[in-house]
Parts: structure tokens; sequence; C-alpha cells
């Protein structure tokens, strides 16, 4: 049988898709201030799922990354909401945002905001979305 | 002093103008490549090193409108077309992207 | 500032998003929508109260203040059709189990049936351009979604139709928002509103503004652009096709009367003048359409074409009974619309056919859906004293005034004849020996009625409570008029 040399492929992508994932939550997390946010993290994400499905296969990498990504639509749906909601609680009017600066033990002076949240939700149902229509398409024989 | 300063500004907005222009110039080449062939493996170089192109314009824009924010947009590109080309690779040879089981 | 505005919105959103988790189980679906439809209704009847009593909510998202933030203006106009929207939901809702959609139910139905709304919701409250394209989109997407649900063939080549139609259009949407933003740099309504009217809409203006007509006809299916709507409308289910015709069209007439009284009003010699004329047609060939046919749900889809081209009619007349009465019709056709969709989806149920010629008796054995079809046909063509007399007694009132006879003669025959195609139904359908049914076995109707009856009854007392109604309506057109209302209520000058 014919037989593929995947050798260089496979040892690269163990390698690339980490940097790959780092880079996302890069993206993720400067958001706020400069370009990136959650769209494109989640887009980067699914690109680094993409191709660890390319190098090992289908099989392999369902029971590497146990998630039902159809399942994270609709958390990251709630999170975005969910952020609108916090609202309601506050009282303030709908979609405001706040952000503070905090003492974290490892990363020291930070600033949080409350956007973030958003961009977290927006980053689930991107990974989702992409990776259900990627997954689709490969299954569709 | 001043003048020489003004001098290597506008060597680098001309080389600037002459770089936008080349990059444009083998954009389209490249395009052309595409359409014509002959060969699906020429393709698959010629969308390659499209990527290439498009990720030093974003480049030279970073440099033309002086900032560094477009830095990411850079390796981005950069990402997304390897993502591209490596999926067009894999086509060519296999015929599938994903496959069901390696093993 | 208030949250109120925004219950509307969010309610559906978190309905839809619950309800992606218990995709697949049925029969918690079912209930939490009937129970998250009714919350909805209930919330959007104490926005109404509270709008009446207390005027205009006005909400600016995230503090940012009026022309530079997102603003939401629940007005009365809005909140009136919000809760028409919660209504003919509600009634879907409830009527949905029933209607025969089978695996679909489990292909994220209720889901979509959500995001419909919230988009519809949407696109009713928003004050801003922008905002309102992205609220079509949410809701067309949903219907893209929905139309082709357990598609056959048929069902895949018209959704395409109608998923292109659809695209075509937005992007003429967002090509018109950005030369308006290229003229007058804003996007938010009223101050579109106050900065056009300082030039008084000159030269470049009135092309956007007819661009932007463009683009609602097409969505609101007025003549020439209805072409798409009654096939597309009639491949999917019962409840979809209703939730189609009674909320989609009606958004893209709903926003050519927010526009065309808002922001380009200066030149009525243009603009208003054309929707007369496109209205007269589009009564015209949308009934023309309805008597060319004998399946029963092209004659209903049909009759869309005819119910916007009247609402549209009282826009371009653009006096205090011609609002009215477009206001009137518009909330009048949002309920009766649903209703009639549904009533056919029961008798296509139980007749096991859309073909008129192959139909005959039912009569004897459904005399209840019988009497119903029979009073809505008559709600529908606006015989006195229900809903649609009053609305056409204004609109027609206000053509009168404004002399334009011919349009008067046009709407008038045009009622005539949507009678007759109802009417087309009752006798071929209903009328005749038992020996027609053939053997035909009786089915069951449980479910079905009620909810329809339910919502019958609403479109009847609209026109039998018309003397309480209408002085709310004719508030609202004044209102309507007076675009410097609006204006001054979300820049608060």
């Amino acid at each position: 049988m014919y037989k593929p040399n995947d050798l260089v492929l496979r040892t690269t992508t163990s390698l690339i898709a980490f940097i790959l994932l780092g880079f996302a939550i890069y993206l993720l997390l400067a958001g706020h201030n400069s370009p990136g946010g959650g769209f494109v993290g989640g887009l980067l994400t699914s690109g680094a799922i993409l191709l660890m499905y390319m190098a090992y296969g289908m099989e392999v990498v369902k029971k590497i990354i146990p998630i039902n990504f159809t399942l994270l639509i609709p958390i990251g749906l709630s999170f975005a909401v969910g952020t609108g909601l916090g609202s309601f609680i506050f009282n303030v009017p709908f979609l405001s945002q706040t952000f503070g600066y905090f003492h974290l033990p490892i990363f020291g002076e930070i600033e949080l905001a409350t956007a973030m949240i958003f961009d977290i939700g927006v980053y689930f149902t991107v990974v989702g979305v992409m990776m259900t229509i990627i997954l689709t398409i490969a299954n569709d024989q | 002093m001043n003048d020489l300063l003004a001098l290597t500004e506008q060597i680098l907005q001309v080389s600037l103008v002459i770089c936008f222009i080349g990059i444009a110039a083998s954009l389209i080449l490249l395009l052309y490549q595409v359409m014509i062939g002959p060969t699906q493996p020429d393709r698959a170089v010629a969308l390659d090193t499209m990527g290439i192109n498009i990720m030093a314009l974003a480049g030279l824009l970073s440099i033309s409108i002086v900032t560094s924010k477009l830095n990411d947009v850079v390796l981005l590109i950069g990402i997304l077309s390897f993502l591209g080309t490596l999926a067009i690779a894999k086509y060519l040879e296999k015929g599938v992207i994903i496959d069901r089981n390696l093993e | 500032m208030s949250n109120l505005a925004v219950l509307p919105i969010i309610l559906p959103l978190v309905s839809a998003i619950t309800l992606i988790f218990f995709n697949s189980k049925v029969n918690i679906s079912r209930k939490l929508t009937q129970i998250f439809s009714v919350i909805s209704l209930l919330v959007s009847c104490y926005i109404v109260w509270k709008v009446f009593t207390d005027g205009t909510i006005i909400l600016e998202t995230g503090a940012w203040v009026a022309p530079y933030g997102i603003i939401l203006v629940m007005d009365s106009l809005a909140s009136l059709l919000i809760l028409t929207t919660n209504l003919v939901a509600t009634v879907c809702a409830f009527y949905a189990p029933h209607a025969g959609l089978e695996k679909k139910e489990s292909y994220y139905f209720y889901p979509f049936f959500f995001f419909l709304i919230t988009g519809v919701s949407g696109a009713f409250i928003t004050g801003d351009l922008f905002n309102l394209f992205v609220f079509f989109e949410v809701l067309l997407m949903a219907s893209y979604g929905l139309i082709v649900l357990g598609g056959g063939k048929v069902q895949l080549r018209e959704s395409l139709k109608y998923l292109l139609i659809n695209l075509f259009s937005s992007m003429l949407f967002v090509t018109a928002i950005a030369f308006l933003y290229a003229v007058v740099g804003t996007v938010n309504m009223a101050q579109i509103g106050e900065r056009v009217q300082e030039v008084e809409q000159q030269g470049i203006l009135t092309t956007i503004g007819i661009l932007l007509f463009f683009v609602f006809a097409t969505k609101a299916a007025l003549f020439p652009l209805y072409y798409w709507l009654p096939k597309s409308y009639i491949v999917p289910n019962p409840v979809i096709s209703a939730l189609f015709g009674a909320l989609l069209t009606k958004v893209g007439i709903y926003s050519i009367l927010r526009v065309f009284s808002l922001i380009f009003v200066y030149k009525l010699e243009l603009t208003h003048e054309l929707f007369i004329w496109v209205a007269g047609l589009s009564m015209v060939f949308g009934i023309i359409g309805a008597l060319s046919t004998n399946n029963i749900k092209l004659i209903i889809a049909y009759n869309i074409i005819p119910a916007i081209g009247f609402i549209l009619l009282g826009i371009g007349t653009f006096t205090i009974d011609g609002i009215s009465g477009s206001i009137y019709y518009l909330i009048h056709d949002m309920i009766i619309k649903s209703v009639l969709f549904l009533l056919v989806g029961v008798i296509v149920y139980v007749a096991g056919t859309s073909d008129l010629r192959k139909m005959g008796g039912l009569i004897h054995y459904y005399p209840v859906l019988g009497w119903l079809l029979f009073i809505s046909a008559f709600v529908l063509a606006g015989i006195p004293p229900f809903s649609g007399f009053i609305g056409k007694l204004l609109l027609l009132k206000g053509a009168f005034a404004s002399g334009h006879i011919a349009i008067v003669i046009i709407g008038l025959l045009t009622s005539l004849l949507i009678l007759y195609s109802i009417m087309k139904i009752f006798i071929y359908g209903f009328w005749g020996d038992k020996q027609m049914l053939g053997n035909l076995e009786k089915k069951s109707t449980k479910g079905l009625i009620a909810p329809v009856a339910f919502l019958l009854t609403f479109s009847v007392l609209l026109g039998v409570g018309a003397e309480f109604v209408y002085p709310h309506i004719d508030s609202i057109a004044a209102y309507i008029l007076d675009p410097q209302i609006y204006i001054d209520s979300v820049l608060k000058e």
C-alpha cells in the first residue's frame, strides 16, 4: 500500500500548533487596546486545531481534543450575552463596560476590563462555528 | 544635517513607492500564473507566493503609515497562507484534506 | 436610561441560546419555547403600557451619548409592533408542536425561531441606520436557517433564490448606508434627519433615499421586486411561512415608513409620489397572481403583495389619515397573514393536497376550520366591522384627500378581488357534497385550531374595538408626521 511520508508535517505540527495557540491567546488578550480580539483569536485557534486534524487525522484528534465544538457556540453566546445581562443587575445602561487595575501574583499590575468577558464569548463562538463548518465539510464524503 | 535627514526621508518614500509597484506587478503576474497553471502544483506555488507578497505588502504599509500595529497582521497572514498551502498540498497528494483515520 | 427598551431583543436571544442546549430533547424544547414566548409577550404588554403612559423610552447602550453611541428608541409605533410580533410568535410557538415538523424540530428549529424574533424586534427598536442593517442580517440568517430546514429539491431551489436576492439587497443596503455616511457623516437616524433637514434634502440625498427604498422594497416585496416571494414562502412548513409572511415583509415596509417619515421628507413630490404608483402596481400585480393559481398556499402568499401595497399607499399620501391607516393596516396585516398561513397549513394537512381542484366538502368534517377561514377572509378583505375595513377606510380617505382618485378605485377593486381569492378557497375547498371527500379520512386537528382562533380573536377585536384603538393610532400618526419630536427626544436638545 502506498503510504505517504508525513514525518515532516507531523514533527512541525507539534511545534507550530502550540505557537499558533499561544499567538491566538496573545491576540485575544491584546484585543482590548490594540489590533486583535475574540474573533481573530478564535480564527487562529481553529486554524491550529485544523492543522492538527490535517496532520493526525480525524480519529486521533477527536481523542486528543474530546470537545463537542457545536456546544461551544451556545456557551460562547451565553458569555457574550451574559456581559450584557450584567447591566440589569448593576442597574446601568445595557452593554456598559468598566475596567480596573489589579495586582496579580505572576503578572503584576494589569488592567482587567469587562469587555474581555465579551471577547472570550466571541472567541468560543468563533471556534465553535469554524470547527463545525470545517468538520461538517470534511465529513461530507 | 537637516538636509541629509530630509534626503533620507525622500529616499525612503521613493523606495516605498517602487516596492509597492513591484509587489503589485508581481501579484498580477502571480494571478496570471494561478489562472494558466498549467498543472495544479504550479497554482499551489503561485498561491503560496501570493501569500508572501501580501505579507510584504502589509509590512511596507506599516513602514509607510509609521505604525507597529500591523506587525501582528503580517504574522497572521503568514500563518493563514501557510495553512492554506498545506491544505492544498495535502489535497493534491492524497485527495483528502482531513483523513478519517491515519493509523 | 432604561434597560426596558432592550428586553424585546435580549429575551428572545437568551431563549434561543438556552434552546440550543436542549436541542435534542424535543419535548423540553416545546415547553420552554411556549414559556419563553409567553414571558416575552407579557413583557411587551408591559412595555406598551409603559410607553403609552410615560412616553418614548430611549436607551443609550454603554452610556455613550446620542449621536455617538448605539441608540435604541422604543417609541409608541415600535412598541405596538413589538407587541404584535410577540403575539404572532406566541401563537406560532403553540401551533408548532402539532404542525408536522417532525424531525425538523431537533434541527435547531426553536433556536432559529427565536433568533428570527430577535432580529425582527431589533429592527423595530433600533435608532441607528447601520444597526438596522445588522438586525436585518440577524433575521435573514435565521430565516435562511428556517427556509432550508428539512429541504427537498424544490425547497432547496427556492431557498437559493431567496438567499441570493437577499444577499444582493443587503449588499446594496450597506452601499446606500456608506453613501449616506459619506454625505451626512453619521448613521444615527435622528442626526441624519436633522442634517438632511438643514440642507433641505438636496441633490444626491434624494438619490440615496431612492436607493434605500429599492433595498427595502426588495425585502418588503413591492412591485416590481416581488417575484421571489410567493414561491419561496410556500415551500417551508406552515409555521415558518406564517412567521415569514407576518414578520419579514413587514420589517421592510416598517423601515420604509421610518426612513421616509423621519429622514427623506423634503422632496415629497419625488419620493412619495413614486410610492403611490408603486403601491397601485403592487396591488394590481399581487392580486392578479393570487387569482391566477389554484394552489391555496400560493393564493395566500400572493395576498401579501397587495397588503404591502396598501401600507405603502398610506406612506405615499403622507397625510394623517394615510399614515394612521398604514399603521393600522400594518398591525392588522401582521395578525391576519399569520392566521391565514396557519389556517391554510391546517387545510393542506387535513385535505392532503394544496390543489383546490382536488378538494371539496371539507365543511362536513371540519366546520370550525371552515368558518374560521370565512371570518378571516372577511377580516382580510375589509368587510365592516372587521379591522381590515378601518385600515382601508383611513388609507382611502387619505388617498382621496390628496387627490389620487385612480388609486382609490384600484384599491377598492383590489379589496373586492382579495375577498374573491380567499372565498375561492372556501367555495372550492369547503362547499360541496360529502361524496366529494372521497375516501379522505377524518384527521385530528387537536392543538391546531385553538391558537389560530385565539389570534383571530385579536384581529376581530382590533376591528370591533376600533373606537378604543383608533385614538392611539391617530396620535402615533401625528407623532410620525412630525420628525422633530423623534429628533428632539433622541438628541435631547
